[in-house]
């Protein structure tokens, strides 16, 4: 019977797929992805946060610059959004107001005492001039405020393509409340929303990540492709150069680099697209090795000798051939390779040599978390590393089930 | 003493194995019951994906995690009178059909040994584990095996490493791990398979030897039924999971029932049926003048630049319009002469002329206009895997000689023309938008004999092209390519060291040995009348169907005294 | 007279001489041994490799602003010394800057060569070797632990990990019965669970930067009130030497150890994620092969067969990396090392190269991390081609 079972089952062979044959190279990567669980979550999760980042603007209820600074609400701890309080339900969700209270510093005390240094001493140890104790908000939770959608905010960019002259200009955000603004991470110590700033580091951060990774493709490309397509001297030459670059710790050449940038005159924004550039640039070592590898191995394959004797060219070898067979390899390193590039902006971030803090970027938040003060009073400064190491994560799982599909023929060779 | 018929040492029921995988269930085995009675050997025949080495490793309890076996399915071995279900042991039972009773010789010896440690080591391990040897006492008895299955300087090979070994020594050395624990079934994956032509048949002696010599039950898993002759008694032949003939060798072998086992039969070389010589010697297409070629060595101590000789002054005409086979073993450098002949190998001396109405000759491959050349002559590979770039469909794979010899002038024209050659190739129309990852061996070199004549040569080198492929395939591409010789007229220069298809597909061959041309003629003088005695060896070693009359008496004696 | 010149030579000539003499001694072996040519040829690749390292790291230190003359007349003006820039360009042309960058960068790499000396700071205003002292090898001990930390939790967890998702016997047989087949179901979950656990445990070490680590640790020492293990001593014992007045002093010891863990268990941490991603890599790549399905048809089984088959296949390949996992743990210290304000070699080069743009400092420790991978992967190449037979097969097959 259960033979019998067996053999109706073996009708439903995959074999007479004609999707399966007709997939080329990336669906059957795609395919291959779609089987590790812990990679399809981590790739969603991904997803959501660079869409989150990239249209930051919409999503972040508050200007992170300056501008957009809430005077009245200083090193603010978050404000909870809730749907009922003891006043009752509600199915807009709502958050309370919150109050500044008077300051309770006495300074008659400090007239009437003369203005001597004891009576100073005796105010500091009440606390009172304690940065946790200036600004404690009052909550009043007889007043609530309720959460707006698709509101009306500053205006900000959507898409900018200059050379296409493509400018989309949009003034709607996805929350927001009324009166006032809602914090629902908290704020810094100059009013700055830090949900909002978080959204708009990601990209930030993200960017950075990309233009480098663009640029460490480049050079990988010219070197390890030409080490690799020529072989012999120019690849012995060009070997022993990368060798001798893979052993110099990256991070102390990175700094010396951001110290002649900082030495020069430049703007952020150069400063910036100069900073990913050299840690892309100075990164070439590992995938430019593996890429010739990767040429040298596959320049003897039989189907090379194949289209060699079919009278193609070089050049139609190369793009028809070559490329083909090394650019599922090259989209999958630089998504391995995301975090590294992350960790390495942040690391100079961290040393203040990287971006500065006007400048919303994941490194220059998570800079903040060694300020005493804020590990002390301001604990929800650590949302943006909450994210960042969701974000890493999310990059190093999908990183990880996508080396294993990167290969789709790998198994199919004897 | 009588042996009992009704105890047989293994009996398979009714086994069926199924794989679990990603797209469902797919049946690997079904239904196959076979007997083995002690000291018997039985050839297990089939192609691959028949199922046939699943089966064997379905007896050791070594099939992979995905292969699910049927409940209903047993397997008994008997042993001490008692029968073991092997399908039900648990645990630390299973030692007795992992080497202990039975063991088995795979088909790669080289991929067998752990390449990290001493064979020797692994004895060693082996006899403690099964004999409860101590460490001295196995190592002796180790030796002593050594020595048993013919390797010289038995106690220093004990402690080499695999890559240190021959292939034929390897082989030997596999066989003296498998015989250590004394089994009483001795399950052998291919044994001989990736071992050259007199290699071969040195193994086949030695394994002969060692069945009479110790009386033990075997399994002899091959797709070769000349080798199957040899050694068997009894004969399964299996085709898609499932038995389709079983009995004894002389029924299976030389009166077959099924088709299938007839078609096997066919592809087997009957030296007394070879092709007629033609009439005449026709022009040389292809002439091969003072050509050697030689690949500088490196290492061997500072200083010293060493060449290998792979081809070593060979002149040589080919005939036009004919099959030519170039025979020889693994090292004789017969692909190099081949590549080098499409200019692909380089040269070191000596010229390479085209006769014909595009003249052509080059004495090095970089004076070689490819886009005249690749209009003359092409190549088929002997991996139909690597062969085919895996990114690139049928149709584009076909198409890519017309756009890069800009032949076509249109798409239409160029589709028309792939079709064309497709039909030609019997590749169905409709796979042609497939990749080639859906596609067979014997598809596959289809698709890359297509290639090769879509730009319309005269001359095809077909490197070892069917050595990859199953038995019936390779009647299928062998017939594909006498079609071509004798439509299109085109001239193949037809590597192989399988002696048995040379015989069956050339009009003329060559043998080389060591990088010497050492013997040419036609097929006919080659294999009746062969003139050197590597020549006479060579043909000796073809595994021929063999009536086992004598074997069969000398069998049930030793079934007696076991 | 003559001795003392020949003496002096030699003092100042004997790194050139080491170099040479392991170099004949290399040549005359390699006439007759395949072995001792490879040998000979890496280590006359290393060499080469230390000279263009020599060369990328002087280059690169010329982008550092400032130079030794502008320091030392800075020095001198807070000494009180009024300074032109006359006086500048001629200290220039005292100490040989003038010169172009190549004769420079000859000169540095022959008094490197001929006597080990890494040069002079002018920033510190001492040599390199002194300001570095043993700075450098507590760098390196602190990146020996850990590599080794990491090691400790990364072969393990890897081989765990590579071994839990290889178990053939649960399988999703339907021919099974229903309580077999929700045992089976039950541990393969289990067990895909378990190596999600692992890879988020190890990723986690290399998602949370290496000063966040640090600082949320610090930072739980000091919500538990307890005084932060920074630096390496506390201030108790900072200033005791390790043998008092009653012989060895073991709170000195206690305290070295209460406070070192930190540092290593950062740079561990970290290193891990990588270290075990290979580890699994390479074991589940090892078991795959034929030989270890052939040991199973000989009968060996359960740990034998794994600790002597595919976790032995895979420690040569580990084994080979030790050298580039240094530079990788080294890249992570610095970091750690301001933030745990530790005071070795990292933090000077942190100090160097973002404070006092002290160039020669710099390219010296950056010098001597490459120096110190060169020599790990000589060291393991020589030792693997050894003892490790498919190493030594190739070596004698490819003469490369």
């Amino acid at each position: 019977m259960t033979s019998l079972i067996a053999r109706l089952r073996t009708t439903k062979q995959p074999t007479n797929d004609d999707a399966y044959y007709t997939a080329g190279q990336f669906v059957l990567i795609k395919n291959r992805f779609a089987r590790k669980t812990s990679g399809v979550i981590a790739g969603w999760l991904l997803f959501s946060f660079l869409l989150l980042g990239f249209f930051a603007p919409f999503f972040a209820p508050v200007d992170p610059s300056i501008r957009g600074a809430d005077a009245s609400y200083q090193r603010g701890a978050p404000q909870a959004i809730k749907f009922w309080d003891e006043n009752g339900f509600s199915l807009r969700p709502f958050a309370y107001t919150y109050n500044k209270p008077e300051a309770k510093l006495d300074f008659s005390a400090l007239l009437s005492a003369g203005g001597g240094l004891d009576a100073l001493d005796a105010m500091t140890e009440s606390g009172a001039l304690d940065s946790s104790e200036q600004n404690r908000y009052e909550i009043r939770r007889d007043q609530r405020r309720y959460l707006q959608f698709l509101v009306k905010g500053w205006e900000y960019q959507v898409i900018e393509i200059e050379a296409l002259g493509i400018e989309l200009r949009w003034n709607r955000h996805l929350f927001g409340i009324d009166n006032g603004q809602i914090h629902i991470m908290g704020t810094d110590e100059d009013g700055k929303d830090i949900f909002s700033r978080t959204l708009h580091a990601i990209w930030v951060t993200v960017s950075i990540a990309i233009v480098a990774l663009i640029v460490k493709l480049m050079v990988s490309l010219l070197i390890g492709g030409t080490s690799g397509y020529f072989g012999g001297r120019v690849d012995s030459i060009l070997m022993s150069f990368t060798e001798a670059v893979r052993v110099i710790p990256a991070i102390p050449v990175y700094l010396a680099c951001a110290v002649m940038l900082s030495s020069l005159e430049i703007t952020p924004t150069q400063r910036y697209f100069a900073i990913a550039v050299i840690i892309g640039a100075l990164d070439f070592a590992a995938l430019g090795r593996r890429l010739r590898t990767h040429i040298l191995t596959e320049r003897n394959q039989d189907y090379i000798l194949a289209a060699q004797l079919s009278g193609a060219s070089s050049g139609r070898i190369i793009w028809r051939h070559l490329v083909p067979s090394f650019s599922s390899y090259i989209i999958v390193d630089t998504l391995i390779n995301f975090p590294y590039v992350i960790l390495a902006e942040t690391s100079l971030s961290f040393l203040g040599l990287g971006l500065t803090d006007p400048t919303n970027s994941l490194g220059v938040l998570l800079q903040k978390a060694q300020d005493p003060d804020i590990q002390q009073n301001m604990v929800w400064q650590f949302f943006p590393v909450l994210i960042f190491v969701v974000l890493i994560m999310a990059f190093v799982f999908v990183g990880d089930a996508l080396r294993d599909a990167a290969d789709p023929y790998s198994d199919q060779k004897k | 003493m009588t042996i009992k018929n009704n105890q047989p040492l293994l009996a398979i029921n009714n086994l069926g194995i199924d794989f679990h995988t990603d797209e469902g269930q797919v049946s690997a085995v079904r239904n196959l019951s076979l007997e083995l009675q002690p000291g018997e050997v039985m050839g297990l025949v089939g192609e691959s994906g028949s199922g046939k080495s699943l089966t064997a490793k379905s007896i050791m309890r070594l099939t992979p995690g995905n292969a699910l076996t049927h409940k209903d399915s047993s397997i008994i071995l008997n042993h001490e009178q008692h029968n073991l279900d092997i399908l039900k042991l648990r645990n630390r039972d299973l030692h007795l059909v992992r080497g202990g009773l039975v063991s088995m010789i795979f088909q790669e010896p080289m991929a067998s040994f752990a390449p990290a440690i001493r064979l020797g080591d692994q004895i060693v391990e082996t006899m403690q584990i099964h004999l409860g040897y101590s460490r001295q006492e196995a190592r002796r008895k180790g030796i002593e095996l050594f020595e048993r299955v013919g390797i010289p300087f038995a106690e220093q090979r004990f402690d080499q490493y695999v890559f240190e070994l021959s292939g034929g020594m390897r082989q030997r050395a596999m066989i003296a791990v498998a015989l250590s624990t004394k089994p009483k079934l001795l399950i052998a994956d291919e044994p001989t398979t990736a071992l050259d032509v007199t290699i071969q048949a040195q193994v086949l002696d030695l394994m002969l030897e060692l069945r009479e010599q110790l009386g033990m039950a075997m399994i002899f898993i091959t797709h070769d039924l000349g080798v199957v002759s040899k050694i068997a008694d009894r004969v399964t032949v299996m085709k898609q999971g499932e038995s389709v003939e079983s009995g004894t060798a002389d029924r299976v072998l030389f009166q077959p029932q099924h088709n299938y086992t007839k078609k096997l039969l066919d592809a087997l070389p009957h030296l007394d049926q070879l092709p007629p010589t033609p009439k005449e010697t026709p022009e040389a297409l292809v002439k091969i003048d003072k050509l050697s070629i030689r690949y500088p060595l490196s290492g061997g101590g500072l200083g010293k630049s060493e060449h290998f000789t792979a081809v070593d002054n060979i002149s040589l005409n080919l005939p036009e319009g004919q099959i030519i086979g170039l025979v020889g073993e693994s090292g004789s450098g017969k692909t190099s002469l081949g590549k080098a002949i499409l200019g692909a190998a380089p040269v070191s001396s000596g010229q390479v002329s085209f006769t014909g109405d595009q003249p052509f000759s080059f004495s090095h491959p970089k004076q070689i206009k490819r886009k005249e050349f690749a209009r003359i002559a092409q190549l088929v590979f002997q991996d139909p895997y690597s062969s085919l770039n895996p990114r690139m469909t049928i149709r584009d794979i076909l198409a890519e000689p017309l756009e890069a010899l800009k032949l076509t002038s249109s798409k239409e024209e160029t589709n028309q023309k792939v079709i064309e050659i497709a039909k030609r190739c019997h590749i169905e129309v409709n796979h042609l938008r497939r990749f080639p990852h859906a596609f067979s061996g014997g598809q596959r070199q289809r698709i890359s004999i297509a290639r090769a004549l879509i730009s319309k040569p005269k001359f095809l080198v077909a490197d070892e092209a069917v050595a990859a492929l199953d038995v019936s395939i390779q009647a299928e591409i062998l017939t594909l390519l006498k079609e071509l010789r004798d439509e299109l007229g085109i001239t193949i220069l037809f590597i192989s060291h399988d002696l048995s298809v040379v015989a069956n597909l050339c009009d003329h061959v060559c043998v080389m040995k060591q990088g010497r041309l050492i013997e040419q003629g036609s097929v006919q003088q080659i294999f009746n009348h062969p003139q050197q005695s590597y020549t006479q060896k060579l043909i000796r070693a073809i595994p021929l169907l063999e009536k086992p009359v004598d074997r069969s008496v000398t069998t049930t004696e030793e079934v007696m005294i076991a | 007279m003559l001795l003392d010149t020949l003496t002096s030579f030699l003092t100042d000539t004997w790194l050139f001489w080491v170099l040479l003499s392991v170099g004949g001694l290399l040549f005359w072996k390699a006439r007759s041994s395949q072995y001792f040519h490879y040998i000979l040829n890496r280590y006359i690749l290393a060499l080469i490799t230390l000279l263009l390292v020599s060369g990328i790291v002087f280059s690169l230190m010329e982008v550092l602003p400032g130079d030794c003359a502008e320091k030392i007349m800075a020095y001198k003006n807070t000494q009180g010394e009024s300074i032109s820039q006359a006086d500048i360009d001629a200290e220039r042309v005292r100490l040989g800057l003038d010169q172009p960058m190549p004769v420079r960068w000859l000169s540095w790499v022959s008094e490197l060569t001929l006597n080990g000396d890494l040069g002079y700071s002018c920033a510190k205003r001492q040599s390199v070797n002194l300001a570095l002292g043993d700075r450098f090898w507590m760098s390196f001990w602190f990146c020996i632990a850990g590599l080794f930390f990491a090691y400790l939790i990364a072969v393990p967890f890897g081989i765990l990990s590579a071994f839990v998702i290889n178990q053939p016997w649960r399988d999703h047989n339907p021919h099974n019965s229903k309580l077999q087949r929700g045992v089976n179901t039950l541990g393969l979950t289990s067990n895909k669970l378990l190596d999600l656990l692992l890879r988020m445990v190890s990723y986690l070490g290399l998602a949370l930067p290496n000063f966040l680590l640090a600082l949320t640790i610090i930072l739980l020492f000091v919500f538990a009130g307890e005084s932060a293990p920074v630096g390496l001593f506390s201030d108790q014992w900072k200033s005791e030497p390790w043998f008092g007045d009653a012989g060895f002093q073991t709170g000195k010891l206690t305290d070295f150890l209460a406070h070192i863990w930190l540092p290593i268990f950062v740079i561990g941490w970290a290193a891990t994620a990588l270290q075990q991603q290979t580890v699994r890599a390479l074991v589940v790549d090892e078991s795959n092969k034929l030989y270890v399905e052939a040991a199973r048809a000989r009968g060996v089984s359960g740990v034998a067969l794994w600790v002597k088959y595919p976790v032995r296949h895979s420690i040569s390949p580990l084994f080979n990396s030790v050298g580039f996992d240094f530079q990788r743990v080294f890249n992570d210290l610095p970091i750690v090392a301001v933030v745990i304000g530790l005071t070795d070699a990292a933090a000077l080069l942190i100090e160097a190269l973002a404070l006092t743009n002290d160039q020669e400092l710099a390219a010296a420790i950056l010098f001597l991390v490459a120096l110190v991978v060169i020599s790990m992967n000589f060291i393991t190449d020589s030792v693997l081609a050894a003892i490790d037979p498919r190493v030594r097969k190739s070596v004698l097959a490819g003469g490369q």
